[in-house]
């Protein structure tokens, strides 16, 4: 179950895997992915489960071809590391979509952009569209309503009987809103809620408002 | 020479130090020079280390005739120490006996403390005895060339294996001699062992599962009986002792007319945080003591640890408060009294401490046990009991760990490289791993050459690469690195060094509870006062604080239960004061005695159960709906137990549980009623189906998850590196949570992954005893109290804040909405 919101009179859906889809624009965004970190690490003697890898691509494409947009946004961290061979899959993956696809970059995008422009996705270190600025770390500019990442935001539930829930979510302060992490095998960095801020938890099913 | 020729020269030697040997240290010499491998029982402070480094001298006496003229090179014996505080001593005491003999054997220390130059300059050329740590060893087996430094070495002993026993130290050991028998021909292996309850089981597992070893070995107890007080410390106003709380201030005042009592008083706590507090407020309210007292703890720097050891040695020093860290060898003479603040929760342990106190033989050791809260007085009685009955646990060990398997495995490739068909045999013979199959054995292999059982064409992975003639091989520098730092089993959270601002090292101190500060707060670490400044690398900068905290860290590992020993003697303890016995006042002790009034109290809202009844109690507070159960099984089986109720429960209908657990019992804590009358009918506590069930109860709790958390770093998988060597790990940075949700997603038939579990179930839940548990429940019958408030007996468990574990059988998102209308209603 997803959950509309307005921003700014535009229309924003959030989905369970943690895109967001931008109505107007046809466009959909997607933070922290961190392709190539499974194979970062098995490069490096850890072994982590290769099946991660294939998840995130099998993600990508149920998003994909459930809000069939014309533009993909990667608000940056697209990629853990240096080169590897989950370029490969990535290249793979580039060719078969119809949609085009941005790059802002992140802390972790350290792959020549050449090698983007090479895959035909346009590359820079943000982008302002209308009253919106799409950057990877958080942003705050006068006049703009912010579209970030990098955070990997999570929050803490507690209920009656001692319970407690921690799940990723969409955090949206009054001038900015920051992305869940998309990819597989990715953390989360708790952040408390405070006053005028919209938290919106992820479960594997639903968007859930949790707290405003 | 002849064996009494050699015999003469040490008994020459012991008499010029005006000693007498012990028989137990002339068996060992004999049986030494006899070729035999050993295990010798002898406690601290009784000159075990003569009765094994002499016979290593007199070997090479004899096979060295003209030993006092000519020095033959090269490693001639090992010794390993758990601890490297113990490794000075050890020195002392070897070399005096070299020199005295004029052997010309050298003796040297290789630790994690040892500098890069003196490591070199080992390298080169050995000692003739060396002293190191399990970790020590491993890494010399990571340098190539290793088959020679051990080729001509004829001892290798392992002091304090009862420490060792029952960890994955213990298995490395385990792994390393198994290595050593084959390229060390004339190798002798001995172990010594404070007294356990499995000593015959610890000999077999140092010296391999039906091995060679083990058939030409011996048993050699010192059997030197010592007399042991216990002194409780009982408060003379029971009315205001609190039933829960672990620091025992209030009793602070009783404890320093038994300082000034004596000479030198070591006072034993359970954690690092009680030993700060317990410093700080002696010295606030009796100031006198200051330059006269000292702490000692794990975290605190080595030159201060060893300056307390040296101070007490100097008789310098009236109370030292201390953790576990002083639980082991150093020998303190001057120790007249030990004071154990809280329960020891193990006999052996507490023996152990009792033990340093009056060293001279023949005198009585006495320990005051020092109750923090008043149900712990009954622990005090079942002590009592233990001691006279010399009740003593047993250390269990590890079985079929791979994750240690696999470093040792990596360690041989780093080095020198290995064929498996060579090792497989080694691996098999250890007790540890006597039952390791041969689909495993090839699992392990292409673990550590393909990262996976089926090779994927894109796939990169590299660690151990299988060279053309078979060779098991690293040949990557960086991944060769990062192995050598992460050798070493024992893991804790990451640790941050504490230094003040102007320089000057402190301590050392867990991430989690410098993440909770922020710069400005004050917080107590080593005694004082100090300020957060700022964490900058793996430093947290200091400046010292004039401010009051009430901030101490608290370390998280070191928890302890009580073994099933103890809880056998605090039932049987607790059973004198049911209702159904309490007419036998009279023969209570007067620990039992003194706890009367809270007794009565409980039998007003509940009952005391008697051997014949299992207490269930249920009452309502603001916090939810509060249901505890009191096996009185220890921590432990009381959190299987927990896990495994809750888990039945929650199949009757779906409902979410915190369960909380102590020695005494456990709770289930719901935000909805429980039917405790449908529980009952439903006979939950039935031992059919436990191990699915638990099983099952598992994938719902992070128990096995957090004995992963170990598991992963040992195995190689998470990469930790040092606190003081910041290592460029750039985009190396996981968390073992991270990576055992992507092995429950997608792999969860992986061996390592696996071992979790097991681990948890044989050495967490400790399966064994809950089977027995539940077998006596289902004797007893079930006694449910509806209450109106809570307990005593309830009050220690409910307000346990900290380890709670969660169940749920309720949808994540039902869940989430009720606490988003809990949150909406206030």
């Amino acid at each position: 179950m997803n959950q509309t919101i307005q921003i700014q009179n535009q229309t924003f859906i959030l989905h369970p895997t943690g895109v967001m889809f931008w109505e107007e624009r046809n466009m959909l965004l997607i933070a922290d992915l961190h392709l190539g970190k499974v194979s970062h690490f098995r490069k490096h003697g850890s072994a982590v489960p290769q099946e991660a890898i294939l998840k995130n691509f099998e993600q990508l494409d149920t998003v994909i071809s459930f809000f069939n947009p014309s533009t993909i946004c990667f608000l940056g961290d697209l990629f853990h590391s240096y080169i590897n061979n989950e370029w490969l899959l990535f290249s793979d993956w580039v060719s078969k979509m119809n949609s085009e696809i941005l790059l802002v970059v992140g802390n972790h995008d350290i792959i020549s952009p050449r090698k983007y422009e090479e895959l035909r996705i346009k590359i820079g270190s943000e982008l302002i569209l209308d009253n919106f600025l799409l950057s990877h770390h958080p942003e705050e500019r006068e006049g703009l309503f912010n579209f970030c990442g990098h955070i990997h935001p999570g929050v803490l539930l507690g209920g009656l009987g001692k319970q407690r829930l921690r799940l990723p979510c969409f955090y949206q302060k009054e001038n900015q809103l920051i992305l869940p992490a998309f990819g597989e095998f990715t953390g989360n960095h708790t952040l408390k809620p405070t006053e005028k801020t919209k938290i919106y938890a992820i479960t594997k099913k639903e968007v859930i408002l949790v707290h405003q | 020479m002849t064996q009494k020729e050699l015999f003469n020269i040490t008994e020459s030697w012991f008499e010029q130090q005006h000693w007498k040997s012990f028989p137990f240290q002339k068996q060992s010499w004999k049986a030494f020079l006899q070729g035999k491998h050993g295990l010798l029982n002898a406690p601290t402070g009784s000159g075990k280390t003569y009765a094994l480094w002499i016979p290593i001298v007199l070997y090479y006496i004899k096979n060295n005739p003209d030993y006092q003229t000519k020095h033959k090179k090269g490693l001639k014996a090992i010794w390993i120490t758990p601890l490297r505080a113990l490794s000075q001593e050890i020195k002392q005491a070897t070399e005096r006996v070299a020199e005295d003999l004029n052997t010309q054997l050298t003796v040297g220390i290789r630790t994690g403390d040892t500098s890069q130059k003196e490591r070199a300059a080992q390298r080169r050329s050995m000692p003739d005895l060396l002293i190191t740590t399990p970790e020590s060893l491993q890494l010399l087996l990571a340098s190539k060339g290793y088959d020679k430094t051990f080729k001509d070495c004829s001892a290798i002993i392992i002091d304090e294996w009862h420490e060792l026993l029952g960890t994955k130290r213990g298995i490395q050991i385990e792994l390393a001699l198994s290595r050593l028998k084959t390229i060390s021909k004339d190798l002798r292996i001995w172990g010594i062992s404070a007294t356990i309850g499995n000593l015959e089981q610890a000999r077999e597992v140092l010296l391999g599962h039906q091995s060679e070893a083990l058939q030409n070995s011996v048993l050699i107890k010192a059997n030197l009986k010592k007399r042991i007080k216990v002194k409780s410390i009982i408060p003379d106003e029971m009315e205001t002792f609190p039933w829960r709380g672990h620091l025992g201030i209030h009793l602070l005042d009783e404890v320093v007319p038994i300082i000034r009592k004596s000479k030198t008083t070591l006072l034993f706590t359970n954690t690092r945080s009680q030993c700060e507090i317990w410093f700080q407020k002696i010295l606030q309210r009796y100031p006198e003591f200051a330059g006269e007292m000292a702490m000692h703890h794990g975290s605190i720097n080595k030159e201060t640890r060893l300056w307390v050891e040296q101070a007490i040695r100097n008789e310098s020093l009236k109370a030292v408060v201390c953790t576990s860290s002083l639980d082991l060898g150093v020998d303190f003479a001057p120790v007249e009294t030990i004071i154990q603040i809280g329960g020891p929760k193990g006999v052996a342990r507490f023996l152990q401490r009792a033990g340093r106190s009056g060293h001279q033989p023949g005198k009585t050791s006495v320990i005051y046990f020092l109750p923090t809260h008043a149900i712990e007085l009954i622990e005090a009685s079942a002590l009592q009991q233990a001691v006279k009955h010399n009740t003593v646990e047993d250390r269990i060990p590890y079985l079929n760990s791979f994750d240690v398997l696999i470093q040792y495995l990596t360690t041989l490739a780093v080095s020198d490289g290995f064929y498996p068909k060579d090792i497989y045999h080694e691996v098999k013979n250890t007790f540890c791993y006597q039952a390791i199959s041969e689909d495993d054995w090839r699992w392990i292999l292409n673990f550590i050459t393909k990262g996976s059982q089926s090779l994927q064409s894109y796939d990169e992975y590299k660690k151990v690469e299988i060279l053309e003639d078979g060779l098991f091989k690293v040949n990557n520098r960086g991944i060769a690195m990062r192995h050598r730092l992460q050798i070493g089993t024992i893991v804790s959270d990451a640790v941050l060094m504490v230094k003040y601002l102007k320089g000057g090292y402190i301590g050392s101190i867990e991430e989690w509870f410098i993440s909770k500060l922020n710069p400005g707060d004050v917080f107590t670490f080593a005694g004082r006062n100090l300020e957060l400044v700022r964490i900058k690398e793996m430093k947290v900068l200091v400046r010292k604080s004039s401010k009051k905290t009430s901030k101490v860290p608290s370390w998280m590992g070191g928890r302890l239960t009580l073994t099933s020993q103890m809880s056998e003697l605090l039932r049987n303890e607790l059973y004198t004061a049911s209702s159904s016995q309490i007419k036998n006042i009279n023969t209570q002790s007067v620990e039992l005695k003194s706890l009367s009034h809270i007794f009565e109290r409980q039998r007003l809202e509940s009952i005391v159960p008697g051997p014949d009844e299992f207490l269930i109690e249920t009452f309502k507070t603001r916090e939810g709906y509060h249901a505890i159960f009191y096996p009185f099984e220890g921590r432990f089986v009381h959190e299987a137990l927990g896990s495994l109720l809750a888990y039945r429960i929650s199949l009757l209908f779906p409902i979410s549980f915190s369960i909380a657990f102590n020695d005494y019992g456990f709770e289930l804590l719901s935000d909805q009623k429980i039917d405790m009358q449908q529980v009952i009918d439903n006979d939950l506590f039935t031992k059919d189906q436990m191990h699915s069930d638990l099983q099952k109860s598992l994938n719902a709790t992070e128990m096995a998850r957090r004995k992963f958390r170990d598991i992963a770093v040992i195995s190689g998988m998470v990469f930790t590196g040092y606190p003081d060597k910041m290592l460029k790990t750039k985009h190396l940075q996981s968390s073992s949570q991270l990576l055992f949700d992507v092995f429950r997603d997608y792999e969860t038939e992986n061996l390592l992954y696996r071992q979790a579990f097991t681990e948890t179930f044989e050495h967490q839940l400790e399966e064994g005893r809950l089977q027995k548990a539940l077998e006596r429940i289902e004797r007893q019958s079930i006694v449910w109290k509806s209450c109106k408030k809570p307990t005593p007996f309830s009050f220690p468990i409910i307000t346990d804040r900290f380890s709670r574990e969660k169940l749920s059988s309720e949808k994540l998102e039902d869940r989430i909405k009720k606490m988003v209308a809990l949150l909406t209603k206030k």
